[in-house]
């Protein structure tokens, strides 16, 4: 997995390529906690190139849902591929998180 | 012979192990020209019952045995933990109990055997010697 991180005004934008899976998810949770130990509070992950996403994965995601929701932060997606919607429906993730198409989207208003 | 493949992983590396498996599963799946959606949901699955194997089964050694058939993919996982069916559980009514409750609610646990059993066509498990023994069928 590549993870690389960039920054538009105050929101850190994640890009994560590859599989989100139990191999993986400790490395984007590293990642995610950086930038919430940063003060990071609003953060846009783009997904676009994200393959697939396994319930390891879901888990990290959720997390730092929380954790965001508590300090009045945001948390959106965004590219989700057919797999990983599919993956968010079955979980129910679709509803809980907040997942839009374009990243344009995702910025606007955060 | 039909197109396939086996790989068993041991003690020391499982999750190493996990890794080759997912590695060798897409590029059998690349050769063999499946559809992405299929290689991705297999992907998945696979995912969760060696992370759950590994994690809480105390298995020494798993095997995984792939096999393309002319209309259907069969994944078979054999492992050598103690006995355990990762479908016992009755299959929850869909949505998952908790899946539309609120975030701040929620939860994950069960979680991953829900997508294998949602993005495969069948599961089974069965106990075999002192093996356990789980063969999971996509359609084509």
């Amino acid at each position: 997995m590549e993870i690389t991180t960039r920054t538009e005004q105050d929101v850190t934008v994640l890009v994560l390529v590859g599989h989100l899976d139990s191999n993986t998810s400790p490395e984007a949770q590293q990642a995610l906690d950086a930038i919430l130990a940063g003060g990071g509070r609003k953060v846009v992950i783009d997904f676009r190139a994200l393959d697939y996403i396994s319930s390891a994965g879901l888990r990290v995601l959720l997390g730092t849902a929380k954790r965001l929701s508590q300090e009045r932060g945001a948390l959106r997606l965004f590219g989700l591929n057919e797999t990983v919607r599919e993956v968010f429906e079955i979980s129910g993730f679709a509803t809980i998180l907040t997942v839009v198409d374009t990243e344009a989207n995702a910025l606007r208003g955060l | 012979m039909r197109p396939g493949f086996r790989i068993g992983i041991g003690a020391e590396t499982l999750w190493d192990g996990a890794d080759r498996v997912g590695a060798k599963f897409a590029e059998f799946a690349e050769a063999q020209g499946l559809p992405a959606a299929i290689r991705r949901g297999v992907s998945v699955a696979l995912d969760e019952l060696l992370a759950n194997t590994i994690a809480y089964g105390g298995a020494a050694r798993i095997v995984v045995d792939v096999t393309l058939h002319p209309n259907r993919l069969s994944v078979m996982l054999i492992d050598d933990g103690k006995p355990f069916d990762p479908f016992g559980q009755e299959a929850p009514p869909a949505p998952l109990p908790g899946t539309a409750l609120p975030l701040e609610e929620r939860s994950i646990g069960g979680e991953g055997i829900h997508l294998v059993r949602r993005m495969m066509d069948d599961v089974r498990y069965e106990r075999r010697a002192d093996r356990n023994v789980v063969v999971l069928t996509k359609r084509l």
